[in-house]
Formats: structure tokens, C-alpha cells, sequence
């Protein structure tokens, strides 16, 4: 938390505001109040914020008959998005990039939507309560843990790839095609505690995924092997592209012709001849008391976690298994856990005892009766059922489901897609694919795509756990970073802590000029200099590169001199990075 | 789609501009929400009804939350900034995106600086401020924004096509020998003429200028005088423009759309008004019929020029008449005045402009007699805003004590000031006898009861009352009584301007032309690859490009078409980002931007051309006035700031920008930076003022 206070990407108010629930004179404005981060703000000052900033958007959106996109105060801004008489505002520092602002309201609006579908939707079947517990985890999600420079960027937090053998991320991406065999899975990733290994996905969907893991992995670190999928939602033109939209993070200099023909065969085979679950509960030991249970259960298949999966009635074997779990779990009863209904259902989780009171508290923070995890929020089964009709065999028209259940015009062109998520977890490692709905009533398909991947997918996190973590990237006498903007990733040396002088005038420099090159599409270089520093910036298609040299003070007298140090950066830049993998020829 | 708008706290409107697609929209919306058969209601209405929210708003988040909107961006990109001042809330829109944010905030501020010249320190007293800018009368309110909307559309169109007013600098005509012979001119010959002559009334022209178009040919202010501040200077020539627009506008002129005449505006004047307007006309002199023009048209300009000075805002009460457009009435300017004993800002000058030919003007700047009253005004309202403060911060008791020989001292110094004024005028002393009355009244309020805070509505009211002699004394001046109109008296005025006519007889079609070619670019050969450049003193004010002509069909090397258009949108946009930068404290940019590599440079020189080093330029917040001279001189700051860590040493602040063919080679380009920047201000190439 501490962290988050001194990152100046943080924001500083979130609100959801419904104006169908106040239109009348009489109505008070606490009505229309859907969430308000922070949440112990008084009551009136949530008035004040929500009324007028709601009532001059729309005075401004009816004289340019366009929604508000930003609106800024002297000391403070706010992204703005107006969509279906719903209004969301999420306020940021004055210093922070206004297009970062902006993209990180719509990463977490479709972030909301992706667990939840429709936003009106979901407020309808759902208490605000839940919603709100929903919003404000997304909001944790997206500002923790990630220096200044990602939330400038707002890209995905990936594993430093120098210091990783390429033939682990080769070994990745194969898990992945793996997968992808079974004609229900679309796409998958690989994520190892909280970062993205290698994945399939178009990064907006990866940062989607990577949500549910970050909050899972931060709560429950020694979790041991489980699976379990939840409903998410994918617009239908994504739902269309995934498939074909597959991403790497290999680094290019992979050498791919020795790796491709050996790597399963040396590494399957090691993980493969043991019990598959021995290795992990070996490796468990210290950390997990509870060894001795743990290792009882090893043998069997871990289940589809039935807390977690969408509670819908045309999965019958799944759903009256949730309707009796709910409660138990509820009640913290462990021994029904494992002996009920997991004797009937071929699939269940192992609980370490850590994973059981993570388990717990998980449980504990949503209201039991709606049964569902706070982040993937699949509604009770009962109340859930009639809307799910209006889903034609998983392309839902959700207009479909008549005027009244779902109001507003602003939802029918954005065709919303169910589908699972399906999450296999190694201790810090995940596999997450995207399947079509129906891949859990295939319990063949099922196994199928389970075995395939968990011999590999223990053996990987094996090896990734022994590379030393967090170890910053090579430091130099410079400070760099270098967006790839189609992989949506950053490879920077500014460590997120330190804070020197150096780095903060280069946060600075950075998303002044990110700003720049977002409004400007001829842009390709710039250098510009201060007093003290000078900071070049070069962007292509693909990617942007920031640079600063650092030195002893650049006495000079800002006067056009060719011998100026600042204009020696483009040289300095190509060379002194080559060494990160960062080419600028 | 453009507007902008002044609105008072309580959402009344105090002045309007729009253009005709803002009009249109406007009036689309309310006429989809009007009945069938209904009249739409006034323009002014609609815009009220449709700005009120966010005016009501705004005040609402001071009250509450002390901040207030800044700007609103919508999907379209359409652009809301506001920004207030004192109670007068200053909102402008751009829909159709030519202005971004910061335009839109430097129109506000510019507008601001226009009312201050005409104004003055009435700007001090918000109440005051408000009635002059919203006349209770139809007609004098019609003239006074028609007046105002001239002055923004001039200064928004030399802001789109002069790279002058895109800087904000002064560019001079560059003609060595003929600019010495003109400044010369006005020193010798010209103006003690004029000074020496009877016939001045009173008044003594201080400095004097020759514009064609908008550069200047030829500068001189008489001896002692307090040098004319570049800001001030901008703003004059807006208004000369505005005056006399130049004829590039016939060459080019703008989409002339009439908006539909209403004739129903009147009826939406409250009935007290109607009755009083019937009262102007049956007693005001002729003229009356100009201003007939129900309702103003934004882009006709040409009448409202001299003719609804500022002598249109005076207090309706006392002054009647609607004076045709009298070529030879000045017009009353308020500049800021630098003597040893410090900064007058808001000084009263009259300002006579002489068109000598079409294109060229004459500006004189006189100093009108009573002048020296508004030196003691301003520091009377210094003294009671010190007061104010004083009171404010300390509590009663030891606070009161030792406030107590200020207002001693001030009760004297103001008692002599009443007495100095006695004979003056008839209105004068009446008000300060009211001053005094108040003023003895809370005195000796303070003296028995001793509550500070009780004083302070007193230093409030004082400060108004101040504010109302001084709009007393200079609003009402320039017209009252059309018997005896303070002025220089009409043959005086054409004698100067027949004078310098015939002193530039032989030399003003070559004027003419070299105004629009003043330097170009083929004389700087030894520059490959140099498209253009734009070169800025800003301890002086003046810039140096070469010409950049769009609107014309004398083309410069350039040519006329797109391409010419495409550099300028370049160059524009170039200035924009160089000042973003700026603002952030960065002092040098490069970019390098499709075909071409542009170069900013902002450094420190002393007087002998030696060059400083660079200090941390300040880090402003996205909302502070523009960076810029025209409404706030930033470079005046800057070099303030810079002159604390170079006390005793004259310090000088140059800006140059460049635009090259992206194909040259950095090291040529920082090379060719580096010669124009030594090269151009040598004295044998620009003469300087």
C-alpha cells in the first residue's frame, strides 16, 4: 500500500453513476451512487462529486452532442466515459498522462465486463454490494504493484526475459499449442507469479486474465495445483479473432530450429515418469503443515472448481454441485468439502491447509448466498437462468432478452460472447485458456487438455522458480525504457523503488513525450532537455524508446551548438541498448 | 464550431461570441425542442438556458470543494476551457478542431487583456466591471460587443495567419535606412510639432508608431517616457487592425455569413429598458440608426471599428449618446506605465489612429491631462487592499494598533487627493464625498469599538468607490458633453497625418509590398535544406521570419498552394508543442516529424552577446496563462527569474525555430541552428528600436 501511495498513477476517486435511478426532482443523488472509491468518503462529498460532475457531462454532451471524454479541474482530472445513462469518472494526479488516464477507466470498464457481462446486466441480478467489492479489486488490480512507467504505458508486467533460457519461453508457448489441440480452447497464457510468460491472446485480453491470477496469487502464494474456470465475456469480434491472434514473448533472438525438435521430448519426459502431483508437494513441504492430507489426495484429478464456474442450468452435472457447496464452504466445513460431493464429481481441488483458509477468505468476502467469488461473479444459478436463454448457443444478442431486462441502446452493437476461463495453477505458475462454454460438459475434452499440460506445466514452474526473481535489468550510466506497443509490454532499468532524481525527471520526460507521440501520428524522434537532463524518445510503428544519458551537469547554455551532449543521445541510445535486446536501427 | 462566452456568477451573460456554425447549432437545438408555431427564443436566451448548468456548477465546486473546472474534452473533440476571474467566468468552445486546449485558453486570456485595455482598473471592482461590460441599454450593449466581438475575430484571424501574433512578438519591417529616416521623422519633426502646437487640449502625445499591416516601420517615444510594453504594444495593433483591417482580408476574405436577422431580440429586453430606451431616443443626438442592427453579426467588423470606443461602456444613467463613427475621436486605452518610483499598470492614454493609406496607420499615444489622478488612485487601492489584507489576517486588538498610522497617513494623503480634485469636475468630488464619509465613518468606527473585522466590508466599499471615480474620471471622459470632447483637436490630428502621408508619399507601395515579403527565404543561401525559421528577442519583443504568405497571390518561394499551407500548419504546430515544452521547463526540442527535423532553442545572452548558462526553468501546471506576451508576458517572468542568479548583469532571452528537410544530416542542421542564431541579430542586419 505504501508503494501505491508514493505512485503518483494512482487514482485518486473512481465512481459509477447510474442516472436512470435519479431523474425525478425528488430523487436523492445517493440513489444513482453505483460505486465510489475511495469508499470511506463522506456520503455528501460522493454527492457532490457524482451530481455535478454527472450533471455538467451531460450539459456538455447535449451542446456537442458527443459524451465527455476528459474533464479536468485545476487540481485534479478525471477520464470520463458516458455510455448507457451510466457515467463513470475515475480521477487521477494533474502529472499523470490524461491518455494513460483514459485507457485505464476503458481497461477497467471492460475488465468489469469481461468477469460480469453487461454492465446494466449485471446490475440488475447482482446487489450493489457484490459489484462494488467487484470494482474495487479491478481498481487494486490495475494501479498495484507496477512502477510509473507501467501505468504510463499501461502495459502488461511480463518475466524479465533476459534472464530466463529462451527454451523455457519456447517451452510455453508449445504448452499453449498444446492446449489449443482440443478444438474448445481459443487461447490461452502462461503466467508465473503475477507475469506473463508466454500467451496466445491480444495483450487487452491478457491483462483481462492476468487480473483474476494477480488476486489469486497475491492471496493464496502456496496454492497447489487446482483448476477451475469461471464465465467471462468477450466482445464477439474478439471472440472471433482470438484464435488467430497468437503472441509470444520470446525474445526474437530465440533460436528456434534446435529447440523446436527437442524441448518436448527433454522436457516432458523428467515430469512425466513421476506421479505428476508428487513433484510440486515435494517442493510444498516446508511451506505447507498440512503435508500429510495434501499428499492423501494427490492421486486424484483436480476438479473443475465448482465455486468459481458459471452456475448455469445447462450444465447440469456442475450446477447442483455449486448450489450444495456454496453454503458448506460458507460454514468452513472442511470435511464435507472433500468427503461430500467430491466422491460423486470426478474432479476436485486439493486444499493445503494454505489453500484452504485462502479458500476461506475468499469465501468469507463474498455475501454466501450469491455464491460466487468476488471477481469472477457468475450469478446464482435461479435468478441467472432466464437471461442465459437469451444467449443463442453462445452468441448472445443480449438484446434479445427483451427491452425491459435490458435498457439502453448503447449495449446492442456490442454483442457480448460467454465464455470460460479455464485456470490451471502450479503453485506460482497458471495456465489460463479462454474455452467455449460447452468444453465442461465434454469431460473427455476435458482430461484431455488437463493431462496435456500438466506434466509440462510442473516442470516449467520448476524451472522458473529457481530463476533468481526480481533482479532489475542490467544498470548502466543511462535509464531507458522501450515500449512494444503490439505486445503491450515494457523493458526499463528503472527500478520502481529507488526514485533518484534522475529516474523521476525521466518518468517525467517520458510521459510528456509518450503524450506527444499518442497526439501525433508523423512524430517519429524527439530530444528535448532541461537544465539538468536531456531525454531522447524514438518511436516506429511498433514500439517506443525512451533514453537518458546520465553524467555530471550539462553546463550549457541551451544556445543551437552541435556539440551539445544532448545531440549525441541517438548514438549513445543504439549502442548502450543492443545489450537489452532493444534494436533502433 | 467557435464560442466564447462571459458569464457573471449568478449565469447572466456579460458578453458573447460565436461564429456562424455555433449559432446554427444553437439555434437547431432549441428549435427541435420548441413548439410548433412558437418563435425561438433570443440567441442570447439559448445560449444562457444552455450554458447555465456549467455556469451554476462551476460555482458550485468553488463554494464546495475549492477547485473549479478547467476544460472538458468530449469524444468528438470538441474543447471546453473555462477560467475565472474575479466573479466573470470565461468559457470557450472549439468544435471543429482548428483550436486546441491552449488556444482556447490564450483567446480567454487575450480577451481578458482587451478588456483590461479598455477598461482599465474598472477590472478591480467585479460589480463595476460587470455593469460596464453589460450595459442596461440595447443599443449601447449591441455596440459595445459588437465592438468587443471585432476585436476577438481580428486577433483570432492575425493569430491564424500572422506569425507575429503566433509568437507574440513584433516583427519590424526590415529596411535599414528608411526605418532610421522614419524614427527620425516622428523625433524631429512630428512630434514637437504636435507637442509644441496649442491645439492638443491638454494632452502630449508620448509615443507614436507607424504600422503597415502589422509590422512596424517605425517606432518613438519621446524622452522620459515610460517604454511601451510589448504586451501593450500587440494589443494596440489588434486594435488598429481591428480599426482598419488590412486588405488581405479583401483578398481573402472570410465565409461572409450574415446570420438571420431576428427582429424579435428587443422584445427579450425587460420592460423597464423599453421604456428607457424610448427616453435615449427622444433626447440623443443623431447616430442612433447604426446600431439599429438587431442583433451583432460576427463577422462584420468594419462599422463597429472606431466608432463604439470605449466610450460606449460609461454609465448609461449619465451619458446618452450613441456618437456616429468619428474617425478622429481617440479611443481611450489603459497601458501599464514604468516610472523610477515603480509599476503603474492600467495607466489612461487616448489612442489615435490615422489611416495613411489602406495598410498603413499612423498610431499616436497621448497622455491625457488628468492622468496623474489614476497614479493615485491605484495607489490609494493598493493601500486599502494592503489594508484589507492586514485587517483579514490579524485579529482585532494589537493587529488594529498597528494598522492604526496607516490609516492615518492614508486619511490625510486622501483628504488632500479630494481637495486636489475639488475643482476638476462636478461628478468627481460628490463621490468622494461619499469616500470621505464612509471613510470617517469607519474610522471612528475602529477608533471606539476596535473590531478590525467590522472594517473590512469599509476597505471593500472604499476600494469600489475608488474604482468608481477612476471610471468616473477616464470611461466618461472621452465624450462627455459634445461641446468640448477631451481630445486633440481635429486639424491637429491632420496635420500628423498629413505630415507623415507626405513624408511616405514615394515609399508606400514599396511598403506595402515589402510587408508582405519582408525577408524571404532565398536570401539565406548558404542554408541548404532550411524550409523556414522564426527567430524571437524577447527582451524587446520583436521576432524575425522570413514571410510565410497563404492568403495571398503574391506568392513566396513556397508558392501559393497546399504546400505553403502544409509549412504553415507545421510552423503553427511547431509553436504549440516548442511551448508545451516550455512549460514543462524544457528549454531545447528537437523533432523529427515526417519529412522534416524541427529545432527549438530558448537560451540567455548578456548584453555583449556572451552566452549564459542555462538555470531550471520554472515547471508551470497545465492550467496556467499561456506562455506567451500578447495576455500575460511570460518572458518578462522568465527573465526576471533568470536575473536573480545574474544580479547586476543585463539579461537578454532569445527563442529560435527551425524547420529543415528532414534528409539533412543532424550535425548540418544543429550547425545551421547554431550560424542563424549569431547571425541574426548582428546590428547590421536588424535595427533594433
Amino acid at each position: 500500500m505504501a508503494e501505491l501511495m508514493a505512485n503518483s498513477g494512482r487514482c485518486t476517486y473512481f465512481f459509477l453513476y447510474d442516472g436512470t435511478k435519479v431523474q425525478g426532482e425528488g430523487d436523492p443523488t445517493r440513489e444513482g451512487i453505483c460505486y465510489f472509491y475511495p469508499e470511506q468518503t463522506p456520503v455528501d462529498q460522493q454527492e457532490l462529486l457524482c451530481g455535478q460532475l454527472a450533471g455538467v457531462g451531460r450539459c456538455v454532451s447535449e451542446l456537442s452532442s458527443s459524451p465527455v471524454r476528459v474533464l479536468r479541474l485545476r487540481h485534479s482530472k478525471f477520464a470520463i466515459k458516458m455510455e448507457d445513462d451510466f457515467f463513470w469518472a475515475l480521477g487521477c494526479a494533474m502529472d499523470f498522462p490524461t491518455v494513460s488516464m483514459c485507457d485505464r477507466l476503458d481497461q477497467l470498464i471492460k475488465l468489469f465486463c469481461f468477469y460480469n457481462g453487461p454492465v446494466r446486466q449485471s446490475y440488475q441480478t447482482n446487489s450493489r454490494e457484490t459489484l462494488a467489492l467487484c470494482w474495487s479489486r479491478y481498481l487494486f488490480y490495475l494501479q498495484a504493484g507496477a512502477t510509473e512507467l507501467h501505468h504510463i504505458f499501461s502495459c502488461l508486467r511480463t518475466i524479465d526475459s533476459t534472464h530466463i533460457d529462451p527454451l523455457l519461453l519456447l517451452k510455453a508457448a508449445l504448452i499453449l499449442q498444446a492446449c489449443q489441440r482440443c478444438p474448445l480452447v481459443l487461447a490461452g497464457c502462461i503466467l508465473f507469479r503475477g507475469r506473463v510468460v508466454s500467451t496466445q491472446m491480444p495483450p487487452c485480453l491478457t491483462v483481462r486474465v492476468m487480473a483474476h491470477e494477480t488476486q489469486t496469487y497475491n492471496k493464496v502464494c502456496v496454492r497447489l495445483l487446482t483448476w477451475k474456470s469461471l464465465v467471462s465475456f468477450v466482445l464477439s469480434g474478439q471472440h472471433n479473432s482470438i484464435g488467430h491472434n497468437i503472441i509470444d514473448f520470446r525474445p526474437r533472438r530465440t533460436r528456434l530450429s534446435r529447440t523446436l525438435s527437442d524441448t518436448p521430448s527433454t522436457e516432458s519426459t523428467p515430469d512425466l515418469e513421476p506421479e505428476p502431483p508428487g513433484r510440486p508437494m515435494r517442493l510444498d513441504a516446508p511451506l505447507s503443515p498440512g503435508l500429510s492430507r495434501g499428499a492423501e489426495q494427490r492421486d486424484a484429478t483436480p476438479t473443475n472448481d465448482p465455486l468459481l464456474s458459471p452456475a448455469s442450468p445447462r450444465f447440469p452435472e456442475i450446477s447442483p454441485l455449486t448450489n450444495q457447496k456454496g453454503p458448506r464452504r460458507g460454514g468452513q466445513e472442511e470435511e464435507d468439502e472433500e468427503d461430500g460431493p467430491l466422491e460423486k464429481s470426478r474432479y476436485y481441488s486439493f486444499h493445503s491447509p494454505d489453500g484452504n483458509t485462502s479458500q476461506t477468505e475468499f469465501q468469507g468476502e463474498a455475501p454466501p448466498p450469491t455464491d460466487a467469488s468476488p471477481l469472477g461473479n457468475p450469478p446464482p444459478a435461479g435468478r441467472r437462468a432466464p437471461e442465459r436463454e437469451g444467449y443463442p448457443e453462445g452468441r448472445a444478442a443480449s438484446g434479445g432478452s427483451g427491452g425491459d431486462i435490458l435498457p439502453g441502446a448503447g449495449v446492442k452493437d456490442r454483442t457480448v460472447v460467454p465464455m470460460t476461463l479455464y485456470q490451471h495453477r502450479v503453485k506460482g505458475l497458471l495456465l489460463a485458456l479462454l474455452v467455449e462454454p460447452h468444453l465442461q460438459r465434454d469431460t473427455e475434452a476435458m482430461e484431455e487438455v488437463y493431462h496435456s499440460s500438466l506434466a509440462s506445466l510442473n516442470g516449467l514452474e520448476a524451472h522458473l522458480r529457481t530463476v533468481a526473481p526480481g533482479a532489475p535489468g542490467l544498470q548502466g550510466p543511462y535509464t531507458f525504457a522501450h515500449y512494444d506497443c503490439v505486445q503491450n509490454t515494457l523493458t526499463t532499468n528503472v527500478s520502481g523503488r529507488a526514485g533518484g532524481d534522475q529516474d523521476h525527471s525521466f518518468v517525467r520526460a517520458t510521459s510528456l513525450l509518450h503524450t506527444h507521440f499518442c497526439n501525433s501520428d508523423a512524430l517519429q524522434e524527439a530530444i528535448i532537455r532541461s537544465a539538468r537532463t536531456a531525454v531522447y524518445a524514438t518511436r516506429s510503428v511498433a514500439q517506443e524508446t525512451y533514453f537518458l544519458q546520465h553524467g555530471g551537469a550539462l553546463r550549457n547554455s541551451g544556445v543551437p551548438n552541435h556539440q551539445d551532449t544532448a545531440f549525441t543521445l541517438p548514438s549513445k541510445a543504439r549502442h548502450r541498448l543492443l545489450k537489452h535486446g532493444v534494436s533502433l536501427l | 464550431m467557435k464560442c466564447l462566452l462571459i458569464a457573471s456568477e449568478s449565469a447572466e451573460v456579460l458578453f458573447y461570441w460565436t461564429d456562424p456554425e455555433f449559432r446554427q447549432n444553437v439555434q437547431d437545438q432549441y428549435g427541435a425542442s420548441q413548439e410548433e408555431g412558437q418563435r425561438p427564443p433570443a440567441f442570447e436566451d439559448s445560449l444562457n438556458t444552455l450554458f447555465a448548468p456549467i455556469i451554476i456548477s462551476c460555482s458550485t465546486m468553488v463554494d464546495r470543494l475549492g477547485d473549479s473546472y478547467a476544460c472538458f474534452t468530449t469524444e468528438n473533440q470538441h474543447n471546453y476551457v473555462l477560467h475565472q476571474f474575479d466573479e466573470c467566468l470565461y468559457i470557450a468552445v472549439n468544435g471543429d478542431g482548428q483550436e486546441c486546449e491552449d488556444d482556447l485558453r490564450r483567446k480567454i486570456y487575450v480577451m481578458k487583456k482587451m478588456i483590461e485595455v479598455l477598461f482599465g482598473m474598472v477590472n478591480l471592482s467585479s460589480n463595476l466591471l460587470r455593469k460596464e461590460l453589460r450595459p442596461q441599454d440595447t443599443e449601447q450593449r449591441t455596440g459595445l460587443w459588437k465592438h468587443l466581438q471585432g476585436l476577438l475575430e481580428t486577433y483570432s484571424r492575425l493569430r491564424e495567419n500572422d506569425q507575429s501574433f503566433l509568437v507574440e512578438a513584433v516583427e519590424r519591417l526590415i529596411h535599414p535606412t528608411l526605418c532610421e529616416q522614419c524614427i527620425e521623422f516622428l523625433e524631429r519633426r512630428l512630434l514637437p510639432a504636435l507637442n509644441s502646437s496649442s491645439e492638443r487640449n491638454g494632452e502630449e502625445v508620448l509615443h507614436s508608431f507607424i504600422l503597415v499591416h502589422t509590422k512596424l516601420l517605425a517606432f518613438y517615444s519621446s524622452r522620459n517616457t515610460s517604454t511601451l510594453s510589448p504586451s501593450d504594444l500587440l494589443a494596440l495593433i489588434v486594435m488598429t487592425q481591428s480599426m482598419y483591417p488590412s486588405n488581405t482580408d479583401q483578398e481573402d476574405p472570410g465565409p461572409e455569413v450574415q446570420p438571420p436577422p431576428e427582429a424579435c431580440s428587443h422584445c427579450t429586453t425587460p420592460p423597464i429598458d423599453a421604456t428607457y430606451c424610448s427616453d435615449v431616443e427622444s433626447v440623443s443626438v443623431s447616430g442612433l440608426e447604426m446600431f439599429y442592427t438587431p442583433q451583432p453579426s460576427p463577422t462584420n467588423r468594419s462599422s463597429s471599428g472606431s466608432g463604439t470606443s470605449c466610450g460606449m461602456a460609461e454609465d448609461s444613467l449619465i451619458t446618452l449618446e450613441v456618437s456616429p463613427p468619428d474617425p478622429l475621436a481617440p479611443t481611450r486605452v489603459f497601458l501599464e506605465v514604468s516610472l523610477k518610483d515603480g509599476l503603474y499598470p492600467m495607466m489612461p492614454h487616448s489612442m489615435y489612429c490615422r489611416p495613411l493609406w489602406p495598410g498603413i496607420t499612423l498610431v499616436l499615444l497621448t497622455k491625457i491631462p488628468n492622468s496623474s489622478v489614476a497614479m493615485s488612485v491605484y495607489s490609494y487601492l493598493e493601500a486599502f487592499a494592503k489594508l484589507e489584507k492586514r485587517l483579514s489576517e490579524g485579529q482585532e486588538g494589537p493587529a488594529a494598533a498597528r494598522g492604526q498610522p496607516t490609516v492615518h497617513d492614508l486619511r490625510s494623503k486622501l483628504d488632500k487627493f479630494i481637495k486636489a480634485l475639488g475643482p476638476c469636475d462636478i461628478q468627481v468630488p460628490y463621490t468622494l464625498h461619499h469616500i470621505e464619509a464612509i471613510f470617517y465613518c469607519s474610522y471612528a468606527q475602529w477608533s471606539c469599538v476596535c473590531l478590525a473585522s467590522r472594517l473590512i466590508p469599509w476597505c471593500k466599499s472604499m476600494k469600489t468607490q475608488l474604482c468608481g471615480v477612476y471610471k468616473q474620471c477616464f470611461l466618461n471622459g472621452t465624450t462627455r458633453g459634445a461641446d468640448a470632447p477631451q481630445r486633440l483637436s481635429p486639424a491637429l490630428q491632420e496635420l500628423a497625418q498629413a505630415m507623415v502621408q507626405e513624408k511616405l508619399m514615394d515609399w508606400k507601395d514599396f511598403l506595402l509590398v515589402k510587408s508582405k515579403r519582408n525577408i524571404t527565404m532565398v536570401s539565406y543561401p548558404d542554408f541548404p535544406g532550411l524550409v523556414h525559421f522564426i527567430c524571437v528577442d524577447r527582451s524587446s519583443g520583436q521576432m524575425i521570419a522570413p514571410s510565410l504568405n497563404i492568403t495571398e497571390r503574391s506568392t513566396s518561394e513556397l508558392g501559393g498552394g497546399p504546400l505553403a499551407q502544409f509549412i504553415r500548419g507545421k510552423v503553427w504546430g511547431l509553436v504549440r508543442t516548442a511551448r508545451q515544452y516550455l512549460q514543462k521547463g524544457y528549454s531545447t526540442v528537437t523533432l523529427r516529424d515526417g519529412d522534416f527535423y524541427f529545432c527549438y532553442f530558448l537560451w540567455f545572452e548578456n548584453e555583449t552577446g556572451y552566452k549564459l548558462d542555462e538555470v531550471d526553468l520554472p515547471v508551470l501546471p497545465d492550467d496556467s496563462p499561456p506562455i506567451g506576451v500578447l495576455a500575460r508576458d511570460y518572458y518578462r517572468k522568465l527573465l526576471r527569474y533568470y536575473s536573480k542568479t545574474h544580479a547586476g548583469e543585463v539579461v537578454k532571452c532569445y527563442e529560435l525555430l527551425t524547420v529543415h528537410l528532414g534528409v539533412i544530416p543532424t550535425e548540418y542542421i544543429l550547425q545551421h541552428c547554431r550560424q542563424l542564431a549569431s547571425k541574426l541579430w548582428e546590428p547590421s542586419r536588424n535595427p533594433l528600436l
